[in-house]
C-alpha cells in the first residue's frame, strides 16, 4: 500500500468545492485527535494550561502531521466550570479532570456567577491560542472552539450526581444552573466567534446512557436549542457531539437545526441516517478505544470503510470521524491509516471501489488472524 | 388501623421503587413501631423494591437519576430499620466486597450503582472510589478480608489495570481467597476470561446477583 503523505487540496478548498458539487481529491475526515497533539509536537499536556502558543503550535503540528480536516481548541470538558469556581486536577502529562464542583453546598446554587471569558481560569489561554491558530493555518483549515452544553456544565458546577437528583428534587436549581451556564457558554463562544472560529458542542451528560429522553427534553434540550439559535443568529452552523446511546433523541437534536451531529460508536450510523440524515450531516463513528487505540491499521481501515459504507449516501452529508476524542496514546500509524483510507477511496465515493477496498481489507484481516 | 406486616412490606418496596424517600422512611418507622421483624422488612420490602428498580434500569425504563433517587429512599429507610436488626450470631452470611474504579479512570456512575446493588444483595461494601491505584485494591482486600473484588472501568486505555490487579493479587497470595469480577463499557466476558477474572456482567443488578452466587459457591 502506498502512503500518500500530502493532499492535493487544503481542507478549506476541499469543503468549498464539495459545497459547489465539484469533484475533489477525497472526502473530509476527522480522526478527532485531542490532547494527542502533544505527542506530535513533543510537549507535556499540562503546558496547554498556561501557554497559548504551545497549545496552538501543537494543534498545528497535529494538523500538519496527519492532514485532517478540522482543527479544534479543546483540552478537556472543564474549563468553563473551572472559570466559574470548580477545582480541577492538572496532571503533568495527562488530561485535566474535575476535582470539586464549583458549588460546595447545594443550597448555595444561586451564588454562581457567569464567567468572563477574557479573565477567568484558562479561558484567556484558549482565546489567545485561537488567535495564533487563525494566524497560522486559518486560511487553509476550519478552526473550531469546543464548548460543552449547558446541562453538562451544570453537572460540573454542582456535581454530576447532585444534578441528576435535583432533576426530580429541585428542578428550579437545575434550570438556574443551566441558564447561568448558557449565558457563560455564549459569552465564551462569542469571544471565539469574534476571533473567527466556529463553535462545536459536546454534551456527554445528555446521553441516553445517563438520562432519559424525558429528562433531556425538560432540562437539557431547551438550553441547547437556545445555544444553537444564538449561533445561527451569528451565522454559525454548529456540530454537536453526544457520547453514548442517543437514538431516542436524534430527532430532537436534528430539529434544533444543528449543522451536524457526531455519534458515538455505540450508536448506528445506518439508523441515524434513516432517522435524521435528511435534516443534518452525520459524523462518526470509528471506535476510539477498541479500534483506534488498540486495533491494528487493517482494523482501522476496515472500520473507516464500514462507517463510510453506512453513511456516505446520507442526504445531508457524512464525514468519517472517531466516536469520541482519541485517547492520547493512540498510535500515529492508526491515525494515518484512517486518513490514507479516505485518500485512497477518493470523492465522490464510488460504491464499487468501496466494496473492493473492503474485500481487500477483509483478506488482510484474515491473514492477520492466521 | 394498624397495617399488617405484609401490607407494610409491600408499601416499603413500592416507596423505594417510586423514589418516595420520605414515604419510605415513614413506613419503616411505622413498621418498627408495630414490632415487626426488621430484617424481613429489609430483605423482603426495601431490597425487593431496589431490585425491581434495578430491573427497570436494565429494561431502560429507569435511568441514572431515577436509580439514584430509589437508592436514596432505600438507604433512608434502611437507616430506620438498622438499629432494630438483630445481629446474626453466626457470620456465615456475612459477605464483604471491595470495589473501585481502576487507576486513570474517573467514570464512577456505574461503580456507584454497583455499590447500591451489592448492598441490596447483602454485601458489606468498601468503596475505594475512582482512579484507584492498584496497591489500594490489594491492601483493602487484605485488610477487610474481602470475599469479593469488583473493578470497574469505562475506558479501553485503563482496562489493562484490571489484569495488573489480578496479577498483584496472585503475587500476594490473595487470588484464591477472593472472587473477582470486572465490568464497565469496554469489558466483556471474553476479556474477563482472558485476564483470569471469575465473572463479568453487563449491568449492576445482574452483577450483584452473580457476585452473591459466586461468593456462596466459592465458600462451599
Ligand atoms: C457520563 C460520561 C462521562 C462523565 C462521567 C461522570 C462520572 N462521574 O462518572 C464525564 C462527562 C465527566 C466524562 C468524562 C470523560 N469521558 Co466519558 N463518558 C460518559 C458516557 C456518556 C456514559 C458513561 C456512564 O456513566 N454510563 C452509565 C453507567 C451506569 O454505565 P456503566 O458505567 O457502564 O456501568 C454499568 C455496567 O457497566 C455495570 N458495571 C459498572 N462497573 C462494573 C463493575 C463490575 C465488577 C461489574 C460486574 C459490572 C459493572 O453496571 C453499571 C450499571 O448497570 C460514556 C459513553 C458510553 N458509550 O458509555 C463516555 C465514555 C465512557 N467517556 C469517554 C471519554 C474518552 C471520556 C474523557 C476522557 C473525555 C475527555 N476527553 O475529557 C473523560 C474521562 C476522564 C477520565 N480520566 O476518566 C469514552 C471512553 C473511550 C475509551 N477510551 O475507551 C466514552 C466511552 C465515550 C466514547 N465513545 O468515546 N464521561
Amino acid at each position: 500500500m502506498s502512503r500518500k503523505t500530502k493532499d492535493e487540496m487544503t481542507p478549506k478548498q476541499r469543503a468549498a468545492a464539495i459545497a459547489n458539487g465539484e469533484e475533489v481529491d477525497r472526502m473530509p475526515c476527522n480522526p478527532n485527535v485531542a490532547n494527542g497533539v502533544a505527542r506530535v509536537y513533543g510537549c507535556k499536556i499540562s503546558e496547554f494550561n498556561t501557554s497559548a502558543k504551545t497549545l496552538a503550535e501543537a494543534q498545528i503540528a497535529g494538523y500538519r502531521r496527519f492532514g485532517y480536516d478540522s482543527v479544534r481548541v479543546f483540552t478537556d470538558l472543564f474549563p468553563w466550570a473551572e472559570a466559574m469556581g470548580a477545582e480541577v486536577t492538572m496532571p503533568e502529562d495527562d488530561t485535566v479532570d474535575l476535582k470539586t464542583p464549583a458549588i460546595k453546598d447545594p443550597a448555595d446554587y444561586k451564588k454562581i456567577h457567569p464567567l468572563n471569558p477574557y479573565k477567568d481560569g484558562r479561558l484567556p489561554v484558549h482565546l489567545d491560542a485561537m488567535k495564533y491558530l487563525i494566524d497560522g493555518v486559518g486560511d487553509e483549515v476550519g478552526i473550531s472552539a469546543a464548548i460543552v452544553g449547558p446541562f453538562t456544565n451544570a453537572c460540573f458546577l454542582l456535581g454530576v450526581e447532585n444534578v441528576l437528583r435535583f432533576c426530580y428534587k429541585n428542578p428550579e436549581a437545575v434550570h438556574h444552573l443551566c441558564q447561568v451556564s448558557l449565558e457563560s457558554l455564549i459569552a465564551y463562544a462569542d469571544a471565539a466567534i469574534d476571533i473567527g472560529l466556529g463553535p462545536t458542542i459536546s454534551e456527554p451528560m445528555s446521553s441516553c446512557t445517563v438520562i432519559s429522553p424525558k429528562i433531556f427534553r425538560e432540562f437539557s434540550a431547551p438550553y441547547l436549542k437556545q445555544l444553537v439559535d444564538h449561533f445561527k443568529s451569528r451565522d454559525r452552523g454548529v456540530v454537536m457531539h453526544i457520547c453514548g446511546q442517543t437514538a431516542d433523541i436524534w430527532e430532537d437534536i436534528a430539529d434544533m437545526g444543528v449543522a451536524g451531529f457526531s455519534i458515538d460508536n455505540v450508536a448506528s450510523i445506518e439508523e441515524c441516517k434513516k432517522k435524521i440524515g435528511n435534516k443534518t450531516k452525520i459524523l462518526g463513528n470509528v471506535n476510539p478505544g477498541t479500534t483506534m487505540y488498540m486495533g491494528t491499521p487493517a482494523e482501522v481501515r476496515m472500520a473507516t470503510l464500514q462507517c463510510i459504507k453506512e453513511g456516505y449516501d446520507s442526504p445531508k452529508g457524512f464525514m468519517p470521524m472517531s466516536g469520541c476524542s482519541l485517547p492520547v496514546e493512540t498510535p500515529f500509524e492508526n491515525i494515518d491509516m484512517m486518513m490514507d483510507t479516505v485518500r485512497e477511496l477518493g470523492y465522490p465515493v464510488d460504491p464499487e471501489k468501496l466494496d473492493r477496498m473492503m474485500k481487500e481489507t477483509e483478506a488482510e484481516l484474515e491473514k492477520e488472524k492466521a | 388501623m394498624a397495617r399488617s406486616k405484609e401490607e407494610l412490606i409491600a408499601a416499603m418496596g413500592n416507596a423505594v421503587l417510586e423514589m418516595e424517600d420520605e414515604e419510605a422512611a415513614a413506613l419503616a418507622e411505622e413498621y418498627v413501631e408495630a414490632g415487626y421483624d426488621a430484617m424481613e422488612g429489609l430483605t423482603e420490602g426495601l431490597a425487593k423494591g431496589m431490585n425491581r428498580a434495578g430491573e427497570l434500569y436494565e429494561e431502560k425504563e429507569y435511568f441514572i437519576p431515577e436509580l439514584l433517587l430509589c437508592s436514596d429512599a432505600f438507604y433512608g429507610a434502611v437507616d430506620v430499620l438498622r438499629p432494630h436488626i438483630q445481629k446474626k450470631t453466626d457470620s456465615g452470611e456475612q459477605m464483604t466486597a471491595v470495589i473501585g474504579v481502576v487507576e486513570g479512570d474517573t467514570h464512577d456512575i456505574g461503580k456507584n450503582i454497583l455499590k447500591i446493588m451489592l448492598e441490596t444483595e447483602g454485601f458489606d461494601v468498601y468503596d475505594l472510589g475512582k482512579d484507584v491505584p492498584t496497591q489500594n485494591f490489594i491492601d483493602a482486600a487484605r485488610e477487610h478480608n474481602a470475599d469479593f473484588i469488583g473493578m470497574s472501568t469505562l475506558m479501553t486505555t485503563t482496562m489493562i489495570k484490571m489484569s495488573e490487579i489480578i496479577q498483584e493479587l496472585k503475587n500476594n497470595g490473595l487470588r484464591d481467597r477472593v472472587v473477582v469480577m470486572v465490568g464497565g463499557g469496554p469489558i466483556s466476558e471474553a476479556y474477563a476470561d482472558k485476564i483470569g477474572a471469575d465473572g463479568y456482567e453487563p449491568d449492576a443488578a445482574s452483577a450483584a446477583r452473580r457476585a452473591r452466587e459466586l461468593v456462596l459457591a466459592h465458600r462451599s
